[in-house]
């Protein structure tokens, strides 16, 4: 059996009369890959800064390896990395010393900083940018420096908080393989938030979908979507765009003959198991 | 227990070098004017607190440019905070509230201290006399911990930048008006002699004049001085601990 490394129980964060986060229960296993998928506002940022000791929470418990966090912060803390949704590297400092700042922070012994910054820029694939300066850093280096400073102090878990937003879809790509190298070659537990349907999709091994603060669904992709049925055919009409769903090609193909307007037929996303479940897109 | 104070420091040390040349150019140029304007423009004629006044004027102008350079992290650790949300590195650090508000009131001594040895080089070319002793030591420590610790607590407890201007334009801009940089507070009104002994200036300025021009140094000041820099440090300490980015 997998070693218990996280495990969160009824957590609440209100913002004056706002509830960001409506209690949410999970555990995580070590060496877990899992996603939290939800739309803009859920609550997704909100629970990270929580489960990495930002924002104090309203209510409820965080605990790593049965230890309470928020009465251990000090001692937890070197188990977690965190990439935060926005780059927070300091523009002024070169790429080596912002990696340097962190090890600091973290307590690594001199002696073993420049080994392990020298190891975490070529795992980014940054070495040559060593000594330039953050300013002249593009987006996708900016986001891959910060996934390895984050890693620097080798935590157990590593959350990421929107770890693609903005970037294109090439650099995103490159991304995602950073990202599973650092769980599968660093065996190190990943938690993800996004709303990119297809990040979640490709990469998790396991979904929670998130809406106003509460979790609605935690399993495998593929079992998420089984229930639903496998193939949509989308029928377009005038006023919109009607959606049925099959649980095999040839149920949807029997269906698409008979088909008078625009039709078309896919495989079911994610997408259309938060739509069933909230009678929402996650992406508007 | 010095990882947050080593991480502080190196960060805002090395940010500091890269921007030396500039800022320690800036913060040389206002006091010269002073010293300028005042100084030689008034020369021997005017006599303030019993002293040539080039003489009252430099340890004025060493307290107002430290205060300066202290309580100005103020804005630096806000443009950190807000714009760079480099604050989120140290929160998530192993490092308690403590280490951090230590980095930065060292960091904001380092700079008050350096603006101190600025103007005693102009002490040196306008050829003005002062006695550097252990007290003045003392004082100036005193005084630049105080300036940080204060200007650490208000980067903390606001919300913005717009907040921060507010703050300088109406608290500090007016106290190094105020309390005794310039003339002796002792002449001012009844109602203004209230309000510049609740200000901490007041009393950074008496002893450290006194200290360097050989004048009674009151222990009772020195004591004040002591006890505003303690309540801010809490302050600042208390701010640093519900701080959430
Ligand atoms: N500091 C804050 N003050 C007030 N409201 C906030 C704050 N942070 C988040 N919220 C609100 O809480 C909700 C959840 O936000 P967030 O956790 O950032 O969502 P997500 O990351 O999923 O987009 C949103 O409605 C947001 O407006
Ligand atoms: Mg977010």
């Amino acid at each position: 059996m997998m070693k218990e490394l996280l495990e969160v129980r009824g957590l609440v964060r209100r913002f004056g009369k706002k509830t960001a986060v409506a209690g949410i229960d999970f555990t995580l296993e070590e060496g877990a890959f899992v996603g939290l998928l939800g739309p803009n506002g859920a609550g997704k940022t909100t629970t990270i800064r929580m489960l990495t000791g930002l924002y104090k929470p309203t209510s409820g418990s965080v605990r790593y390896y049965g230890r309470d966090f928020f009465s251990n912060q000090k001692g937890i803390k070197g188990n977690i990395g965190v990439v935060h949704q926005y780059s927070n590297l300091d523009r002024d400092l070169t790429a080596f010393e912002n990696l340097n700042l962190h090890c600091i922070l973290h307590g690594i012994p001199r002696s073993e900083r420049k080994k392990r910054i020298e190891e975490a820029l070529e795992f980014a694939g940054l070495a040559e940018h060593r000594n330039h300066q953050i300013k002249t850093f593009s987006g996708g280096m900016k986001r891959r420096l910060v996934i390895v400073r984050a890693l620097l102090h080798e935590p157990r878990i590593l959350f990421l908080d929107e770890p693609t937003v903005g970037l294109d879809p090439q650099i995103r790509r490159s991304l995602w393989d950073l990202i599973v190298k650092v769980n599968q070659v660093k065996s190190m537990a990943i938690l993800l938030t996004t709303h990119y349907i297809e990040e979640a999709e490709r990469l998790c091994k396991r979904v929670m979908i998130i809406n106003e603060g509460k979790i609605i669904a935690d399993a495998p992709p593929e079992e998420l979507k089984k229930d639903l049925g496998r193939f949509v055919l989308e029928v377009f009409h005038e006023d919109g765009i009607e959606e049925r769903l099959f649980q095999s090609k040839e149920e949807a193909l029997e269906a698409l003959k008979g088909c008078r307007e625009t039709c078309k037929i896919r495989e079911v996303t994610l997408e259309d198991v938060f739509l069933n479940l909230t009678g929402r897109r996650i992406n508007v | 227990m010095f990882n947050g104070i080593k991480g502080v420091l190196y960060r805002e040390l090395n940010v500091y070098r890269k921007r030396a040349r500039k800022l320690i150019l800036a913060s040389s140029l206002s006091p010269l004017l002073y010293l300028i304007a005042f100084g030689w423009g008034f020369g021997d004629r005017v006599v303030a607190g019993g002293l040539p006044y080039i003489t009252f004027l430099i340890p004025g102008l060493i307290t107002m440019s430290s205060l300066n350079q202290s309580y100005g992290i103020s804005q630096e650790i806000n443009i950190a905070r807000f714009y760079f949300h480099l604050y989120d590195e140290y929160l998530i650090a192993p490092v308690g509230p403590m280490e951090i508000v230590l980095g930065e009131i060292f960091y904001g001594m380092f700079k008050g201290l350096l603006s101190t040895i600025l103007i005693f080089i102009y002490a040196l070319i306008f050829s003005v006399d002062l006695i550097i002793s252990p007290l003045f030591f003392l004082s100036i420590l005193i005084h630049t911990f105080l300036f940080s610790s204060l200007g650490t607590t208000i980067a903390m407890v606001i919300k913005d930048h717009g907040s921060q201007a507010t703050v300088n334009t109406f608290v500090i801009t007016p106290m190094i008006f105020l309390c005794g940089t310039f003339f002796p507070v002792d002449r001012l009104p009844y109602v203004f002699k209230l309000l510049v002994y609740a200000l901490p200036l007041t009393y950074s300025t008496k002893v450290i004049r006194a200290s360097l021009t050989g004048g009674e140094v009151s222990i009772f000041f020195l004591a004040l001085m002591v006890a505003y820099a303690s309540v801010f440090f809490y302050t600042a300490y208390l701010a640093v601990r519900r701080v959430e980015a």
